[in-house]
């Protein structure tokens, strides 16, 4: 079942088109939305929260469509957190969650206990008593990712849950997203490609309010394949014009030479050799495909 | 009560209680029957300002993109809470703020109509009545535009406009006993005229409507 939009157009009464035609299937389990700022990701997930009535096109939720008689039906199956939030800063930790909770709708009993093990599995438990304000950001951000999983929403949005977080706890709220995920659909929205390698098989691309890519990892690494090269220079003039003509994904020096990996169709006319796509050598090659013919 | 905590901040406690220490001390009263009319157009301003964001501050701050996913009847349930413990706040405040006009100016208590302490009472409980019914008046309308705008400073400004339209001469001569400060603009000489109740009926009566309206709004508007 899971999450199907389809030639969903949404433009703003400014006349800007966020999202244009767009196409997607978003199956059971996380779900990985890439694309550069401004492509429309943060649009698509507040048509999916119905915070925004698309202009036209249609989106079902597990075979519901989403109008405004389904609302409420499909709000209760939704879990949600935002970009940029400042949850109650006057309320400690506990109280914001059990607030949160309560409005919900969720029994007293029920959502006590999930705080307790979600305060845990975001290693906040010491931290329950603070008040929002003396939070640090990487702190308010999983304050946030648990009051989204509060209600046990069969589809979770998270836009970009791990922003501000140091590396182990990046870690754990991946882990946490991916027990998450089991029977439930999660869309996993970052600029941080690391993220979506350690988490998902399924993907989508944005760029402009459209999918450029959508459906496996391992598909977008075949596509990049073959593209990606690595060259080494000392002459700083061959840089600068590697630089105009290719995307460079990367730059190291090691000893004395600069190494770069360029992103092109074909190969560049310098002495380089093809390598492995990463993730985002892909990401790059994708969102730039149409550059280089 | 988590409301209490997220409508009743340090600061805008500390406003309020600044604002009437400060009104008590410069706004020059003689007679106590003056406390009244001193106090009833101040106060209104504090009541819109203070309740202005009741509401608009879960726009602020983004939170309102997650309040959208809950039950529409839990949301304003929430927002009646909230003007309530704001409300039942500025009417201690408007009562401490009486006393506070005795403790900084000990005004005369012999005017006309005046007759010792329980005067002063049953003039102290249609003061208190009338605030109530000012506080309850500016701070559901001001939340009720704000709401509408979704910005708390189209509240404070609708709700500014309505205060110097009404309280001025102008107001007075067109509305009469009809004005949303009939209280204000009562004759202190004749004590046994209650004409002034007019204006506080238009104001629950507003106020009633005001109520009703808010949950289509939030509804409409998000």
């Amino acid at each position: 079942m899971g999450i199907k939009i389809v030639d969903l157009t949404v433009t703003f009464r400014n006349k800007v088109t966020a999202i244009d035609h767009a196409n997607l299937e978003i199956p059971k389990g996380i779900f990985g939305l890439l694309g550069e700022n401004g492509a429309g990701k943060t649009t698509l997930m507040r048509v999916l929260t119905t915070v925004l009535s698309p202009t036209s096109g249609t989106v079902t939720l597990d075979g519901i469509l989403y109008s405004k008689g389904n609302f409420e039906k499909i709000q209760r199956k939704i879990g949600y957190l935002p970009q940029e939030i400042d949850l109650y800063p006057s309320l400690s930790v506990q109280e914001c969650l059990e607030y949160m909770g309560d409005l919900s709708g969720i029994p007293k009993q029920i959502y006590k206990e999930r705080i307790r093990y979600y305060l845990e599995k975001t290693n906040l438990s010491e931290h329950s008593r603070k008040k929002m304000k003396q939070l640090s950001g990487g702190m308010k951000r999983r304050v946030g990712l648990i009051q989204a999983l509060l209600n046990e929403p069969e589809f979770l949005i998270v836009d970009e849950p791990t922003t501000g977080l140091d590396p182990e706890e990046r870690i754990r709220i991946r882990n946490l997203l991916v027990d998450f995920s089991e029977e439930r659909t999660v869309l996993f929205s970052t600029h941080v490609v690391e993220d979506l390698v350690a988490t998902c098989n399924q993907l989508a691309v944005m760029k402009k309010g459209k999918f450029l890519y959508s459906g496996n990892i391992k598909e977008l690494l075949n596509q990049a394949k073959g593209h990606i090269w690595i060259c080494k220079t000392k002459e700083e003039q061959v840089v600068r014009e590697l630089e105009k003509k290719y995307h460079i994904s990367s730059k190291q020096y090691v000893g004395d030479e600069l190494q770069m990996k360029l992103i092109s169709e074909a190969q560049p006319k310098i002495e380089c050799s093809s390598c492995e796509a990463t993730l985002e050598d892909a990401y790059i090659y994708i969102v730039n495909k149409e550059a280089y013919y | 009560m988590y409301e209490i905590k997220i409508s009743l901040t340090f600061q805008k406690q500390v406003y309020a209680i600044f604002f009437v220490i400060i009104l008590s001390l410069v706004r020059g009263v003689t007679y106590s029957n003056e406390i009244g009319i001193a106090l009833e157009a101040p106060i209104a301003i504090l009541a819109f300002t203070f309740c202005a964001d009741t509401y608009t501050q879960e726009i602020a701050s983004k939170r309102l993109e997650i309040q959208r996913l809950y039950s529409m009847k839990k949301r304003i349930y929430c927002i009646y809470r909230r003007i309530v413990i704001q409300e039942i706040f500025l009417l201690v405040v408007a009562a401490a703020s009486y006393g506070l006009f005795f403790l900084f100016q000990n005004p005369r208590t012999d005017g006309i109509g005046q007759s010792g302490l329980e005067s002063e009472i049953s003039q102290f409980l249609v003061y208190f009545a009338a605030i109530s019914v000012t506080l309850g008046f500016w701070g559901l309308l001001s939340n009720l535009f704000s709401c509408f705008f979704q910005n708390m400073w189209a509240g404070i400004g609708g709700c500014l406009m309505l205060w110097m339209i009404t309280n001025s001469s102008i107001g007075d001569r067109y509305f009469g006993a009809w004005n949303l400060f009939s209280y204000t603009f009562r004759k202190l000489e004749n004590i046994s005229d209650f004409s002034w109740i007019c204006g506080k009926i238009v104001c629950i009566c507003i106020g009633i409507m005001a109520v009703a309206v808010l949950p289509k709004i939030i509804e409409k508007r998000g």
